[in-house]
């Protein structure tokens, strides 16, 4: 038999076959849909009918604590009674040492703990990403991010002050002669807050980078590599501008974050030595409970809401603008 | 300048069989076209060249060197990808510059390099843009020119032509072929197009099922192919392959007897006989065929036309004038000199 007429013949009893199928199921009963029509008001706004518990809840839950510290911010609160002030608050914040000085330590620990932990995580995940096996571990690394909090906080205040774990680690390793105060020194206690932010945090940055790491085109590392690029060649010219964007907006999150540390601050400083590790969060707490001028308190939250999303914006902006294919 | 050994090459992923039992040796300078129907195992053996696939078995050598081990990166081969792999964070500038970058070839250089390969793809107007900001066609010069910016050991090249349109890819054939007399440097080339695959190679390896059928200059493949799947795979139209018996030199099918038929040795048997359109002639001496036209396909240049016999449609290549009524009645002879015989059980020629 000619293959081409053996061929021609395959194709026309498929196709003849596919032609019986698509007849059967259109002739299937009942299977015409309700037409049902719709007035053009109801269609425009159905939509918003669908998201509207979403969005309502999102309001009430977020907007409102927000919109509720910005009044609250205009007066001055007694327990019940609200006496309203104007811009006082915000002229006596702005006056406040102590303020600037929480947002320096804000900045400088916050700044410092998400460069390390983007950092470590970015260098592990360039090591790890090709790793077949890392699929597997990965819920080991994912591990200091399941604790809680405050029990983070509570272990590594057991190791650093009241354990003094790492004192005698050291000391073992004959690196100090004394015990170390970690509280009785700024850059020490400042270092507890960064090393327990690091220790938490480093592996959900890790695991974001290698997603991103793992899912660009492996043809193109083929291609690099066949053009004499080595390992770190190819991360630096072409992975990290590619994983830019999901880099910045894991930065991004990580920093909202880590500017309102509270947890740890509160457990294991409590903004000692002399204020150097009071962060914005604790004075927003201290402020509130400790000495209850709650108008204050919003009046900083207000003020630090407002510089959260302004630096945020501009990051992201900056970061998606350069890494744009 | 190199020489590629493949040594019963195999690959695996676990049951599923890409590549199986290649052996294969391309010589220094030589220009190697992998030809074969889509998943028969040219990008992989062509990876296994690269060093991008471990190969499961066997060995790959380049000059006389074991290379299983060696790294992609070391063995000095440029390749056009079948996707492209550009990098899409740079410019189609920065895409062809970045190998001489990688391989540290002196700065300043580059410009020049990088310009002539260009010109050479006819990209001249592009390299600016980011490989997103490109047709396909444009971003196949490009990943091409990336290749070619540099003078390798080896090229790989897989379906580089693929995508462009049938002006182009004529020229740019005329200018590969050139290019690589001029470097003298291996290539291979994987291609599904045949006239490419006869045009460019000085040999052309026939795959299918990851196995080659065949190897051979592109005339051996041509008027001598080794089995069934070589002798319908080229030529277009393809063979005309036809089963019947064959005894004393005799081939019947019906609708079809041919005298003087060599081949097997004059015990009844059965087999395949391939005519190609071309040695087929409507009318002529002697009528070896009858059957009525089912299709008359006049091209301009020549008219195609089938003939159904009993069972079989044969394709033949008439003149160009020839014109005939559907379904009257037609002979055709065969040019007794371009008869293949194939064994029907297993596909093999038969001598
Ligand atoms: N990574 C892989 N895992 C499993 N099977 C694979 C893999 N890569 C290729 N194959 C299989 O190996 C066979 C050969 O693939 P290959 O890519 O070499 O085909 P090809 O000849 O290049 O086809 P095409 O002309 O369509 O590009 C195919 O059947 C394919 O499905
Ligand atoms: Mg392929």
């Amino acid at each position: 038999m000619a293959t081409t007429a053996a061929t021609t013949a395959a194709t026309t009893a498929a196709t003849t076959a596919v032609e019986a199928d698509g007849a059967a199921s259109r002739a299937a009963p009942g299977a015409a849909p309700r037409l049902r029509p719709r007035r053009p008001v109801q269609r425009a706004l159905f939509p918003y009918l669908l998201v509207a518990p979403a969005v309502l809840y999102l309001l009430l839950i977020t907007l409102y604590p927000g919109v509720y510290a910005i009044y609250q911010s205009f007066f001055v609160v007694q327990f019940t009674q609200w006496f309203p002030t104007g811009f006082d608050n915000y002229t006596l914040l702005w006056d406040d040492p102590d303020f600037w000085a929480a947002l320096w330590n804000t900045f400088v620990i916050g700044g410092i703990a998400l460069t390390l932990q983007a950092v470590i995580a970015l260098t592990l995940a360039f090591f790890a990403y090709r790793d077949p096996l890392i699929r597997g571990w990965r819920i080991i690394f994912l591990m200091p991010m399941l604790f809680m909090p405050s029990a983070v906080a509570f272990l590594w205040k057991l190791a650093f002050s009241d354990g003094r774990v790492i004192s005698d680690l050291l000391m073992g390793l004959g690196l100090v002669s004394a015990n170390i105060d970690f509280l009785g020194n700024v850059w020490n206690a400042r270092l507890m807050l960064i090393v327990a932010d690091v220790w938490q945090w480093t592996p959900f940055l890790f695991i974001i980078f290698v997603a991103a790491l793992q899912a660009q085109d492996k043809e193109i590392e083929e291609a690099a590599r066949l053009d004499g690029a080595r390992w770190g060649q190819i991360f630096f010219n072409i992975s990290l501008p590619l994983i830019r964007p999901v880099i910045a907006v894991a930065v991004v999150l990580r920093g909202i974050d880590i500017t309102t540390m509270f947890a740890k601050v509160f457990i294991m400083t409590q903004g000692t030595p002399g204020g150097a590790t009071e962060t914005i969060s604790f004075f927003i707490y201290r402020m509130g409970f400790r000495t209850f001028d709650f108008g204050y308190a919003s009046t900083a939250a207000a003020l630090m809401l407002v510089f959260t999303i302004v630096v945020a914006q501009v990051l992201l902006k900056q970061f998606f603008r350069s890494g744009r294919v | 300048m190199a020489r590629i050994e493949l040594r019963n090459v195999r690959k695996q992923w676990g049951p599923l069989v890409g590549v199986s039992d290649v052996s294969l040796t391309i010589g220094d300078e030589e220009f190697l076209v992998l030809l074969g129907p889509s998943g028969c195992g040219k990008t992989t053996t062509m990876r296994m060249i690269a060093g991008l696939e471990q190969p499961t078995g066997g060995t790959v050598a380049i000059d006389g060197e074991l290379m299983n081990d060696v790294d992609a990166r070391d063995r000095d081969v440029a390749m056009v990808f079948q996707g492209y792999a550009l990098y899409p964070n740079m410019t189609i500038y920065e895409n062809i510059r970045f190998p001489l970058r990688m391989r540290k070839v002196p700065k300043a250089q580059h410009d020049g390099l990088v310009r002539r390969a260009a010109a050479m793809v006819d990209l001249g107007d592009y390299l600016d843009r980011k490989p997103a900001a490109l047709s396909g066609g444009q971003r196949q010069r490009a990943a091409l020119a990336r290749a070619i910016v540099r003078e390798p050991q080896v090229f790989l090249m897989d379906e580089p032509l693929s995508n462009l349109d049938a002006k182009l890819r004529t020229a740019m054939r005329v200018q590969l072929k050139h290019l690589q007399r001029q470097l003298k440097i291996t290539t291979v080339y994987v291609t599904h197009d045949q006239i490419e695959a006869m045009t460019l190679a000085d040999r052309i390896v026939i795959m299918d099922g990851g196995r080659i059928q065949q190897i051979g200059t592109p005339d051996q493949i041509y008027a001598d192919p080794a089995n069934t799947f070589v002798a319908g795979f080229i030529g277009s139209p393809p063979m005309n392959l036809i089963d019947g018996t064959l005894e004393a030199g005799v081939f019947t099918a019906p609708g079809i007897r041919v005298e003087g038929v060599h081949g097997g040795n004059g015990a009844m048997r059965e087999v395949t006989l391939g005519i190609r359109p071309e040695d087929c002639h409507i009318g002529g001496p002697t009528a070896h065929l009858t059957g009525t036209v089912y299709g008359v396909e006049p091209t301009g240049e020549q008219t195609f036309v089938s003939l159904r016999t009993g069972r079989d449609l044969i394709e033949i290549k008439a003149h160009r004038g020839f014109r005939a009524g559907l379904d009257s009645t037609a002979q055709a002879s065969f040019d007794l000199d371009h008869l293949y015989v194939f064994d029907r059980a297993n596909g093999q020629r038969l001598r």
